[in-house]
């Protein structure tokens, strides 16, 4: 299939869907919830492991976000932590030691009481993972040391060393509490959801692997985050998920009321959906934003200078109109403006083609007769695979690559299906740069991105790959540290506003736009909410008359 | 047709999934990156570098070849597939959910194909006006030009969107089929009419095909009688052929409407490098191709009795 080809079916389908259908009325918002109904909910790829750290994929996060409950709740919109199974909690003062009041009366969809026990095993787990079951450490949890079950409602937590982003580790998607009997299971059986047994408002009743997800309400269901307006059973009936790989048929489908709510609406489809009074939800994934990163270690991006003069010569904000939207805001720093600790670092973001090429002098890059930059003889050429969960992306590198071919400098962009992109992507030598991103609403998260022994998107020695020569940066990785590890809420945030300024100084990234989750639903689809990274949540959505 | 002969074509089918599952395997290793590092490189579960070697060496993938081709083959030789990766089921059970999608899609695909075909080649002898007859021979050329997801989608946006007389979403098992098994059916009717109006086109120039006109029998009764017995053994041939076709067809289409089938499978494992599973979809793909082109060897005699005593012609 050639994406050629592809893209033009898609223009000439969506033209079709565009001027035959007949637009609908638009229903108020507000109003008494109509309780029953079950939501058709189009995907565009399955769900894979289920295991519950594994959540950060969003088809799996879409689901364990309405099947399993949290210990805590983010607050979408303050990002506040909010009682939800923990009734209360205390923290020491170095953040080594959380304990936790546990709600009564709750249980887990096989009868199961989730009780302290049943919370320390789950943590168990997540901190230190089970290697004779496969399953690995979650990313969220840093310096887990173990759990103690004080009453059989009170669990305390020990830590190593400080770490101050356990309390909203602990709301994320990849900390959904789940049965023992389903953290039994070896890792590889976790891909069939009718074995992920967790206490949230819908349970798994069947699934048709790869096609078919069919979630029921849980009638029982008493414990929703205690400062919801919502409280009880979830107003839906059921949930039936089916995935839609192609793009046009799910923006059709939903147009032709053959579903009520689907995910992943490229920009370009926006118009299309709101000219018939459907609604584009797009939730911000409020963590490290869509961006350019370089793997230093390859000698041709090794030099500040070149760095800075490709930051320079990249016009995010021609990518931003060019190719997305207004819910694409344009990136004035490496985390999204709706981050914790994010500061504002637009001025030294600015887009300056002439500082560029003077920079790209000074560095001894001069300009040869192919039109390319060169220096001893090299070109200055480089790599970078497409990513393909994220927004257009091939297009947005293509974008830059026109952009930095301006300055002389010539940026091949590969296809992201292709068999060589997971090992070449370990190998700076191959790809001297890489898109990234990651969402998660706590400073946490530029050090998931950064660290070598997390994320490592600039690959140090002794990170991910054992290909890297030798370019590690101490200062980077302490500031990380830090980050992860400083108890004091104000200390931490000027220290994730440091690390920010640092990564733009030494122009490690080149911030694109803040990229949000993007849906659609239609008109009669009531109180969708999403959590703090945008992963929808149908515990208090209903179906209006239609 | 001795069992000497039989057993025979039996033993080159063993041969034929051997090799199948030979080349596979060593294709498949010689990929660069497999499925355990595609899945768990994957940046949102944020594992360590040391994390991952570990779960390569749970899942065996870092003995050495050899000894992991006799574990494989021993194991399909028990029946045990292995576990895909990907989805984190056994791969036994993805088949046997896949499968019976795909074979219905390509029955009811093949048998519309037929339809079409023997339609198409009729009608370009039968119609009346040559520019007619010679419109409906150049079908075939663009039914094979047209590709399989533009038809796909273009059948949805109109059949499904746009005039809602078959739902693509939570359709009834038996609309379910209706636009894929037409998207499928074109492009493999068209070398079927090909091959069939180039072999009517050419019986009908042969001595007895005159005899029987002499004789005072209809342009139909020709046709159907004397005609169409010749020229379909060629197209029988060409069926066998045509099944690989029905899969690459089955992999677009089922991407296209969603359908859960082994195409679509394919799709993802070939994405996520997912060895267990297209390792266990070629040896399948392999011994249904064979199975097919045995027993249209087989079917062949019977059809035409010159065959019948010289059976080594039919191979």
């Amino acid at each position: 299939m050639t994406t050629r080809l592809q893209r033009f079916a898609l223009t000439l389908a969506a033209l079709a869907a565009t001027s035959f259908l007949s637009p609908s009325t638009y229903a108020e918002e507000g109003g008494e919830p109509l309780k029953g109904g079950t939501l058709v909910y189009l995907e565009q790829q399955a769900h894979t492991n289920l295991y519950p750290p594994a959540g950060g994929f969003y088809p799996n996060g879409g689901v364990l976000n309405q099947i399993t409950d949290k210990l805590t709740y983010q607050n979408p919109k303050t990002l506040e932590i909010e009682p939800w199974i923990a009734e209360s909690w205390t923290i020491n003062d170095d953040a080594t030691q959380y304990t936790f009041k546990i709600r009564p009366g709750v249980s887990f969809s096989d009868g199961t009481p989730l009780d302290a026990a049943a919370v320390a095993k789950n943590f168990d787990v997540f901190g230190l993972g089970n290697k004779a079951l496969k399953q690995p450490v979650s990313e969220v949890i840093n310096n887990y040391e173990r759990s103690e079950v004080i009453d059989p409602l009170t669990v305390k937590f020990y830590f190593k060393k400080p770490s101050p982003g356990f309390l909203q580790g602990t709301s994320v998607i990849g900390s959904g509490l789940v049965s023992p009997s389903t953290l039994a299971l070896p890792f590889e059986e976790l891909g069939d959801a009718t074995k992920i047994i967790g206490s949230g408002p819908f349970v798994v009743e069947s699934e048709t692997l790869g096609k078919e997800l069919n979630l029921k309400a849980r009638e029982d269901y008493s414990w929703g985050p205690a400062k919801l307006e919502h409280q009880g059973r979830a107003y839906l009936d059921g949930i039936k998920y089916i995935i839609t790989g192609e793009d046009s048929v799910r923006i059709g489908a939903l147009l032709a009321g053959q579903a009520d709510f689907i995910r992943q609406v490229q920009a370009y489809d926006e118009a299309q959906v709101e000219a018939q009074d459907f609604q584009i939800y797009a939730p911000p994934t409020r963590g490290v934003n869509n961006s350019v990163v370089f793997r230093p270690d390859n000698p041709l991006v090794a030099d500040l200078r070149v760095r800075q003069a490709l930051l320079h010569g990249t016009d995010s904000k021609e990518i931003v109109s060019t190719l997305f939207s207004r819910n694409y805001p344009q990136a004035t720093s490496i985390i999204a403006s709706t981050a914790l600790g994010y500061v504002d670092l637009s001025k030294k973001l600015a887009f300056d083609p002439d500082k560029s090429k003077k920079l790209l002098d000074e560095a001894g890059w001069t300009l040869g007769s192919s039109g390319l930059r060169q220096k001893d003889g090299k070109d200055l050429v480089l790599t970078a695979y497409e990513s393909l969960p994220q927004p257009q992306n091939k297009e947005t590198l293509q974008l830059v690559a026109q952009q930095w071919s301006k300055l002389g400098v010539k940026l091949n962009v590969l296809a992201g299906d292709s068999g060589s992109k997971t090992v070449d992507d370990l190998d700076p030598a191959k790809t001297p740069v890489s898109p990234a991103m990651v969402g998660r609403a706590d400073p946490d998260v530029i050090k998931s991105q950064y660290y070598p022994k997390n994320r490592d998107v600039l690959r140090q020695k002794g990170g991910l790959s054992d290909k890297v020569q030798n370019f590690v940066d101490g200062d980077l990785n302490g500031l990380l540290e830090q980050l992860a590890s400083e108890p004091n809420r104000d200390k931490r945030l000027a220290i994730a506003g440091e690390v920010q300024n640092y990564v733009v100084d030494q122009a490690y990234a080149i911030p694109l736009f803040e990229e949000p989750q993007a849906f659609a639903g239609a008109p009669y689809v009531k109180g969708v909410a999403f959590e703090a990274v945008g992963r929808p949540s149908f515990y208090s959505t209903w179906l209006d008359e239609h | 047709m001795t069992s000497r002969y039989l057993l025979g074509r039996v033993g080159q089918a063993l041969l034929v999934l051997w090799a199948a599952f030979t080349v596979s395997f060593v294709l498949l290793q010689a990929m660069p990156g497999d499925a355990i590092l595609i899945k768990f490189q994957n940046p949102d579960l944020g594992l360590t570098a040391q994390q991952i070697a570990e779960i390569r060496a749970s899942y065996g993938a870092e003995g050495p070849l050899w000894l992991q081709y006799i574990h494989s083959i021993g194991n399909f030789l028990t029946g045990n597939f292995g576990y895909s990766v990907q989805a984190g089921v056994p791969v036994s059970a993805s088949l046997a959910a896949h499968l019976p999608v795909t074979l219905k899609l390509a029955m009811l695909g093949f048998l519309l194909a037929s339809i079409f075909a023997v339609a198409i080649a009729f009608l370009s002898s039968l119609a009346p006006f040559a520019w007619l007859r010679s419109a409906i021979q150049s079908i075939p050329s663009l039914f094979i030009s047209v590709p399989t997801f533009w038809l796909g989608i273009m059948l949805i946006q109109i059949f499904s969107f746009r005039l809602k007389l078959v739902p693509v979403i939570n359709p009834d098992p038996w609309q379910e089929f209706i636009l894929p098994v037409i998207t499928l059916a074109v492009p493999i009717s068209a070398p079927l009419a090909q091959v069939l109006v180039r072999n009517i086109d050419e019986v009908l120039t042969r001595p007895f095909v005159a005899v029987a006109r002499a004789k005072g029998a209809t342009r139909n009764r020709v046709l159907w009688r004397h005609v169409a017995k010749n020229a379909l053994l060629p197209t029988l041939t060409i069926a066998g052929v045509l099944f690989g076709e029905l899969i690459a067809g089955a992999v677009v289409t089922e991407t296209v409407f969603g359908l859960n089938g082994i195409g679509g499978l394919t799709e993802r494992a070939v994405g996520s490098q997912d060895a267990a599973v297209l390792q266990a979809i070629v040896v399948l793909s392999a011994a249904a191709f064979v199975i097919i082109n045995l027993i249209v060897d087989l079917v062949f005699p019977i059809l035409d009795p010159r065959l019948r005593t010289n059976p080594g012609a039919a191979a």
